[in-house]
């Protein structure tokens, strides 16, 4: 289908064949899953992307209800395609973007004679097949409500709207890459872009949860937009002014010129990428997996403190050789794998930042907000939110771009591979989480002072216990043994959503015990036993049950 | 003497296709045997079976007199494997990957300390012992990686072209550690490609072709007539011999003739 615009392709510069070739060969390679140790090539998974399909289409419904809830049709396309923008621009900075800079293929295509042009656009379409598939699915719902509510017109133009949504945030995304690439030292380029990728994590969190409240604050009925100006130079508003050609009212007046940057951005940005940022594509990008050796000869630079914290630590919390190894590769990795830290670190900033957004839901000031803070047992939910972090990070534990150094594990003695998953969920819980909840548990006890004490307790209990839950059903892996798929990339982020609803169901079992000390005690001994139960279990996983597990 | 390892009716399919066609072997302790064959001959099957990291088989091996499949990790902690490709978690240092690796063994912290020290002293590469292996050359990795499979002192050691990525003063010190360690006693199936070195280190050289074995014996049983190497021989086994022929067929298949 994207050879469709064969032409605009080779305005830009590309070699048709070369990028038709390319792009046949890596969606090829996708639907082929790596046959690992132990496990047997098989075909594609289609029942986990029934799923995901449904549960796109479900978060599409989602956005749907902007459609249906707002009268003024150009308002609540602007809050739709806002919503809409932001889940995908997220799923391109956390999951896709290591496909542009995915150096795997570097040794079969940087000695053949394909143009800078040709492999940055192949990349980028690439992603834009991923992308497209989760995006059908999710404006499916909004497609059809407009259909219904404003006739074939619309109707017709929405498709359109949303293919320039998605260049939109492709473009822009990966220009800004290509840019600091640019720009960057290829050797720092990829802790350059991880913390970028990072900070603009945190901020579109901040950004949708602050901004939210304000927008919330007024009725839905009730919203104007007139009363927000500065809406004029929000993309996601001049994607809704697309509707201005149809005769839909403006009601900002004066800016229904803007529509025409929904569709000048996005192919300006493409321009401007293919034909400025992707020269020199190749030699930056074969830079940046070189290590400066040179750099390295001399005492002292990039060398790791012979440190023995850890080992302490992996004495201290683990009881079997096994678990102490899973404990230590998982420490040791975790901090200095790229991917991992960028799939994981986001979320610290997420939680304060959502947590500031349900405190300030219902009041008017800030100041009021913190004045009543204490009214309510609030921190009971923000106490449970801290299992996001853990949630994301037992998540990523398996998957690692040196999946096959994995061989190890099956050439040694390990009797069960449950104890070195154990040790590796030990040491995420070691690291991440403990300090991040102890930070956490300190501002609660600031607010709400020691009568919250039994609360902490509970939630630990709880959330390690929900946590585990999950490990048992969902990560019986080795830690780094797995290569990350570009069909798992996105689901990720709606499966995501949907394990967080489970720590609010026992978020609010815990609520109802708010004034019962008794009935805190009982369920914390449930609890206990629970936890030691499913911890039991994990760690007896044997390797009958992991390639069991593998081959479901 | 009793053989260190049997190898009794080996059989092994990937689907329809046999990798394994009933391979039988005995290797006596204190030997090193030169495993060679062709590209998709068996061999990396083989020595994953060996080395316990495949368990679905056909067939009996036994190692140390014991049923391999029902003394799995026995046999696993008194066998030692350096497989090709320096496959390892490089963004860890030697120091912390061979740390990993010697719990995986059970081994005692200060032992795993003081050999992997020593070993890497040997290898020239105690100075990057606190140095993350991403920065390190192939051949550094392939050292680390054969101090990793030596750490715990394995009576049998299973080497998988051990030499990819060395320098010639790395690979007279492996062929001189190939040596060292049969003067103790340690078995050793080496598999190469390096016909010369073959040639030079084993005690007998056992050749597979399209999953069976189609020669075995010492360089001596195997040369019909003493101006044979081991290439000519390998050559003539497993492909008939031809690669004059070939070559110059695919010389003339550019040229569109």
């Amino acid at each position: 289908m994207v050879m469709l615009f064969s032409a605009l392709w080779r305005s830009m510069g590309a070699d048709i064949e070369q990028l038709r070739a390319i792009l046949k060969v890596r969606l090829l390679m996708d639907d082929r899953r790596p046959a690992g140790i132990g496990r047997q090539q098989r075909k594609g998974r289609k029942r986990y992307s029934i799923v995901s399909v449904i549960i796109y289409c479900l978060m599409g419904c989602g956005y749907m209800f902007l459609l249906v809830a707002v009268k003024d049709r150009v308002l609540s396309l602007t809050l739709y395609f806002s919503a809409f923008l932001t889940i995908i621009t997220l799923m391109l900075i956390a999951d896709f973007s290591s496909v542009l800079f995915d150096s795997r293929d570097k040794y079969i295509l940087f000695p053949r004679p394909v143009n800078d042009r040709t492999l940055v656009l192949s990349r980028m379409l690439h992603i834009f097949i991923y992308l497209f598939r989760i995006v059908l699915p999710m404006s499916l719902p909004g497609w059809i409500a407009l259909g219904f509510l404003d006739g074939w017109k619309s109707c017709l133009l929405f498709p359109l709207v949303v293919l320039l949504m998605i260049g939109f945030a492709l473009f822009f995304v990966n220009g800004v890459y290509l840019l600091v690439l640019k720009v960057a030292k290829p050797e720092k380029f990829k802790d350059v872009i991880n913390y970028f990728q990072i900070a603009i994590m945190a901020l579109f969190f901040t950004c949708y949860y602050v901004l939210l409240p304000m927008i919330r604050r007024q009725q839905m009925q009730n919203l104007n937009i007139v009363d927000y100006p500065w809406v004029r130079y929000v993309p996601s508003y001049w994607l809704a002014l697309c509707w201005s050609w149809i005769g839909y009212p403006v009601a900002l007046t004066g800016t229904a010129p803007f529509s025409a940057l929904a569709v000048l951005c996005p192919l300006a940005f493409m321009y401007a990428l293919v034909r400025w940022l992707s020269p020199a594509f190749s030699r930056n990008m074969s830079g940046i997996d070189a290590v400066d050796v040179a750099e390295n000869k001399k005492p002292g630079v990039k060398r790791e403190a012979p440190g023995k914290f850890y080992l302490k630590l992996a004495y201290a919390f683990n009881r079997s050789d096994d678990e102490r190894a899973g404990f230590m590769i998982t420490w040791l990795q975790s901090s200095r794998s790229r991917a991992f830290r960028m799939k994981v670190y986001p979320t610290f900033a997420f939680i304060p930042v959502y947590f500031f957004y349900i405190l300030t839901q219902n009041h008017t000031s800030l100041t009021h907000a913190f004045l009543h803070l204490r009214d309510h047992p609030k921190h009971i939910i923000l106490l449970y939110m801290s299992s996001f972090v853990m949630i994301n990070a037992i998540n990523y534990i398996a998957i690692s771009d040196q999946y096959k150094a994995a061989w190890v594990y099956y050439a040694t003695p390990v009797e069960a591979p449950g104890k070195i998953m154990m040790g590796a969920f030990k040491a995420i819980w070691v690291k991440y989480f403990l300090p991040f909840f102890i930070l956490i548990s300190a501002f609660v006890l600031y607010i709400w002072g020691i009568a919250a004490i039994p609360d902490i307790i509970l939630a630990l209990v709880n959330v390690t216990l929900f946590v585990s839950c999950i490990a048992r059903i969902s990560q019986r892996h080795l830690p780094f043994s797995m290569m990350e798929q570009m069909k798992d990339r996105g689901s990720r982020v709606a499966k995501s959503v949907m394990v967080m609803l489970i720590p609010f169901t026992l978020g609010g079992m815990h609520y109802l015990t708010v004034d019962m000390l008794w009935l805190k005690f009982i369920f914390l001994v449930l609890s206990a036993i629970l936890l030691w139960l499913v911890a039991g279990s994990y760690s007896n996983t044997s390797w009958e049950n992991m390639i069991s597990r593998e081959a479901e | 003497m009793e053989p260190i390892i049997t190898v009794r009716g080996l059989r092994k399919n990937y689907g329809d296709k046999a990798v394994l066609k009933d391979i039988n072997l005995d290797i006596y302790p204190g030997k090193i045997i030169g495993y060679i064959g062709p590209n998709g001959a068996g061999k990396s099957t083989t020595v994953k079976i060996l080395t316990g990291i495949i368990q679905e088989y056909e067939g009996a091996v036994t190692a140390f007199g014991k049923n391999l499949r029902e003394n799995i990790l026995e046999v696993k902690s008194r066998v030692g494997y350096i497989p090709e490709l320096a496959e390892l978690y490089d963004l860890l240092t030697p120091r912390e990957y061979l740390s990993f690796i010697g719990k995986l063994y059970h081994l005692q912290d200060g032992i795993i300390e003081e050999r992997s020290r020593k070993m890497l002293e040997s290898f020239g590469l105690a100075d990057n012992m606190d140095q993350r292996m991403d920065s390190f050359s192939k051949g550094m990795k392939q050292k680390v990686l054969i101090t990793s499979g030596l750490l715990h002192n394995p009576a049998i050691v299973i080497m998988d072209e051990p030499l990819s990525g060395l320098d010639a003063n790395a690979v007279i010190l492996v062929k001189e550690l190939l040596q060292a360690l049969k003067q103790e006693g340690k078995t050793i199936f080496y598999c190469s490609h390096m016909m010369d070195v073959v040639e030079k280190v084993s005690d007998r050289i056992v050749l597979i072709n399209d999953g069976s074995i189609v020669a075995d014996g010492t360089i001596d049983e195997l040369r019909q007539n003493n101006a044979d190497t081991l290439e000519q021989i390998f050559s003539r086994l497993t492909s008939g011999g031809n690669q004059v022929q070939k070559a110059d067929d695919l010389a003339a298949a550019m040229s569109d003739r």
